[in-house]
């Protein structure tokens, strides 16, 4: 099978992660949105590992896991303090920050 | 004996340093004797270098030493070099010398002052000042003594810092100084720019080679002239000098006889073989000297505080100098420096003796019939008097009138000068005497009254003589000035010296008798065109030397008819002539002409570029300016910061997108 294929698959869910982060105004569902994209990025490493016959994609793709889970850590932790402290759960809501 | 002319500066240092490190500890008194010891020592040192130097050998009698280099680069020898010759030891011990009798003056004059220390430290500082620059073997260490002297005696004239007026003074000393500074180093850079050298011994070897007149000689000379007559007090630089008073009586004793104004007839007279290849400077030079001892006497016939009397006086009597050293006459002007140093000194420590029985109130007009209650200060004063009038056997009168047959020697327009001069003399005699007779003779006041009786008067409230405010006597004011000679050993000590300097010193250059100073001096001046030939004959010399003691006596009689014989005579005389009146108490309007002149267009720049040129300027373009530019760009931008974390994942997605793109379509 070419590497073409996985490619594509790999384009393909990294579109509909980058779609969902971009639409979805539920920060839970960016969350999920993003491991899409990072999912489709390890995709990309291990198959390009797999064409060279070396290891330092899935080397790699060990580290995004890793760092996704962590974000995910911090991130479900921010979510949880948002909604004790009642504010809403709208990523379009909390923009505070704007200059 | 360079190592002992290099602890001579030593001395007064150490001091300095002592007197500032322990002013919180010790008693101010003690200061005062750490301060005179220093000076003292100073003086012991001067002695041995003078007396190493007698005993060197002919050719021996000009030794520069060099202590360390402090720059040497591009041919410029900038080096902590001092000279020792006669001309310089001769500085240093007049100045040594004075000076530890100005400091033992102080240590009683100042007592009860809160601010002794502090006092007596700068009073060592401006003595090692000004021995720096008598003892520079450079034009380099010449400029840091020169400036280190100004700003010495910016320190002391505002010593009484919570007086307004003493500050004023002391800046307008301070800036006028200045602008002397900048002449001498420009002054200095001309000269440089023609020998190449910034030595002394080294420039003078050159002088004779460069021709007459040379243009840039003559620039630098007449700039080194600049500084001369800033530091003297000449015309027209010379308004600082009476202002000068507003400091205590000994600075002003300090000031006027052994240091700061004397340094331009040093430098003249240090400088004579370059001023013997421009005799147009050195013309300039004799002119200025001779207009400013006119001048000076003329205004000092008419003021009536006392200390201002003698400041006019000083300014006269450094117009002879200069006018000496400018012609050529250096054995006579430094002659005149040092009986002047004597006489000058004790008769600023009679008047702080008259001021302190008068509880510190210096107008003549209040004063009278001091002799039989003040006989110390009387007599030491009558010997400064008499010395400044010209009288025979006093000193005053070889100094000046060697000068005077010194200069009409020269011929040509020195004529004039020379006439000019006797009419200064007799000038001099008659405010000389009428300042005597004012004090000392007449009804006795109030105070002098009260001394009779044995009580010194107390003011109850402190002013300020120049405009009435009142005062405490806290630090930073006047400290009660209550001691008189009679009352004080030290003051009594130091009077009692230099009234017998100045009655007999004149003994070391009677003409064709002693000849001392002449002598002495000769190494320094070898070479000169005039110092040997300008040596007028017996029977001229004689001649106006009987001229100038009938002047004398005859100003003294006149001041003696006008004050003491017939008292109403000098309002009358005042009445009759109000317009020279007016003009000679206004000073000769100098005051208000450098105030149109300079001070006004310089303040009015001042004001423009404070208030438009640096508000429009300044604050509106170049600093307004940056900001706005920096809000401007920020407020562009800002819009694109609208805290939407999906519109930046659009932004991010997109942009890689096409850098993506970009390089697929490269490839």
């Amino acid at each position: 099978m070419s590497l073409d294929w996985y490619l594509v698959v790999s384009a393909m869910i990294f579109c509909i992660g980058a779609a969902g982060v971009i639409t979805r105004r539920n920060p839970l569902v960016v969350l999920l949105c993003l491991e899409l994209m990072l999912n489709a990025g390890n995709l990309a490493l291990i198959t390009f590992s797999r064409m060279w016959g070396n290891g330092d994609g899935q080397v790699f793709a060990i580290i995004v896991m890793v760092v996704a889970a962590c974000e995910v850590t911090v991130g479900l932790g921010v979510i949880v303090a948002m909604y004790r402290r009642r504010l809403a759960i709208d990523v379009d809501d909390l923009r505070e920050l704007h200059g | 004996m360079t190592d002992f002319a290099w602890l001579v500066l030593a001395a007064p240092l150490a001091g300095m340093i002592i007197i500032a490190l322990g002013f919180k500890v010790w008693p101010g008194r003690l200061a005062g004797w750490i301060g005179t010891l220093a000076i003292f020592a100073s003086f012991v040192l001067a002695v041995i270098t003078f007396l190493k130097l007698q005993d060197a050998d002919e050719h021996h009698k000009q030794v520069a030493s060099t202590l360390f280099d402090y720059a040497n680069t591009v041919g410029v020898d900038a080096k902590l070099t001092i000279l020792v010759d006669p001309l310089s030891v001769m500085m240093i011990l007049v100045v040594t010398g004075v000076s530890t009798l100005i400091h033992l003056y102080s240590v009683t004059y100042m007592n009860r002052d809160e601010g002794i220390s502090r006092y007596f430290a700068y009073l060592n500082f401006f003595v090692f000042s000004m021995l720096l620059l008598v003892l520079a073997g450079n034009f380099f260490i010449l400029i840091i003594g020169w400036a280190f002297v100004g700003a010495a005696s910016y320190l002391l004239i505002s010593f009484w810092y919570r007086r307004k007026t003493a500050t004023k003074a002391g800046i307008k000393a301070f800036v006028i100084n200045v602008v002397g500074d900048i002449g001498l180093t420009l002054g200095t850079f001309f000269i440089f720019k023609h020998t190449g050298t910034l030595d002394f011994l080294g420039t003078f070897s050159q002088a004779g080679d460069i021709g007459t007149n040379n243009g840039d000689l003559v620039a630098g000379c007449v700039l080194l002239l600049v500084g001369a007559f800033a530091k003297s007090a000449q015309v027209p630089f010379h308004t600082w000098l009476a202002d000068a008073m507003e400091g205590p009586t000994p600075v002003s004793s300090l000031i006027h006889a052994a240091t700061m104004v004397t340094a331009g007839v040093y430098l003249i007279a240090r400088m004579w073989p370059l001023y013997e290849v421009t005799p147009a400077a050195a013309n300039v030079g004799a002119i200025v000297g001779c207009a400013t001892l006119i001048i000076a006497a003329t205004i000092a016939l008419a003021q009536t505080d006392i200390k201002r009397v003698i400041a006019y006086s000083t300014m006269s009597q450094i117009g002879y100098m200069i006018m000496a050293v400018s012609s050529g006459a250096y054995a006579a002007g430094m002659f005149h420096f040092m009986t002047h140093a004597f006489f000058k000194a004790l008769l600023f420590m009679g008047a702080g003796s008259v001021i302190g029985a008068m509880a510190g109130v210096q107008d003549m007009n209040k004063m009278g019939g001091f002799r039989k209650v003040l006989p110390f200060t009387f007599i030491t004063m009558l010997a400064g008097a008499l010395a400044l009038s010209g009288i025979p056997p006093f000193s005053g009168f070889f100094s000046k009138d060697e000068i005077l047959a010194d200069v009409a020697q020269r011929g040509g327009f020195h004529w004039i000068l020379f006439v000019i001069g006797y009419i200064g003399a007799f000038i001099t005699a008659v405010y000389t005497f009428r300042m005597m007779f004012r004090v000392f003779a007449g009804k006795r006041v109030a105070e002098a009254e009260e001394l009779a009786h044995g009580h010194l008067a107390h003011a109850e409230v402190h002013r300020n003589p120049t405009d009435g405010e009142v005062e405490d006597t806290d630090v930073g004011f006047p400290g009660p000035e209550h001691y008189i000679a009679e009352r004080a050993i030290p003051m009594k000590i130091a009077m009692g010296i230099l009234a017998i300097l100045a009655t007999i010193a004149g003994a070391l250059q009677i003409p064709t008798v002693t000849d001392a100073i002449h002598k002495f001096l000769t190494p320094t001046f070898e070479g000169s065109k005039y110092y040997e030939s300008l040596n007028p004959s017996n029977s001229f010399t004689f001649t106006f030397m009987a001229v100038g003691a009938v002047l004398g006596l005859l100003g003294i009689l006149l001041a003696w008819q006008i004050w003491v014989r017939r008292p109403g005579t000098s309002a009358r005389i005042q009445a009759r002539f109000q317009p020279v009146y007016t003009f000679l108490w206004n000073k000769w309007y100098f005051d208000e002409l450098l105030d149109a002149l300079f001070v006004k267009p310089i303040a009015w720049m001042g004001r423009f570029a404070n208030q438009t040129f640096e508000r429009l300027v300044i604050n509106d373009a170049i600093v307004g300016g940056t900001t706005m530019l920096v809000r401007a760009g920020s407020a562009a931008v800002r819009a694109a910061q609208s805290g939407l974390m999906r519109s930046y994942a659009a932004v991010l997605v997109l942009g890689v997108g096409g850098v993506a793109l970009y390089f697929l379509l490269q490839s």
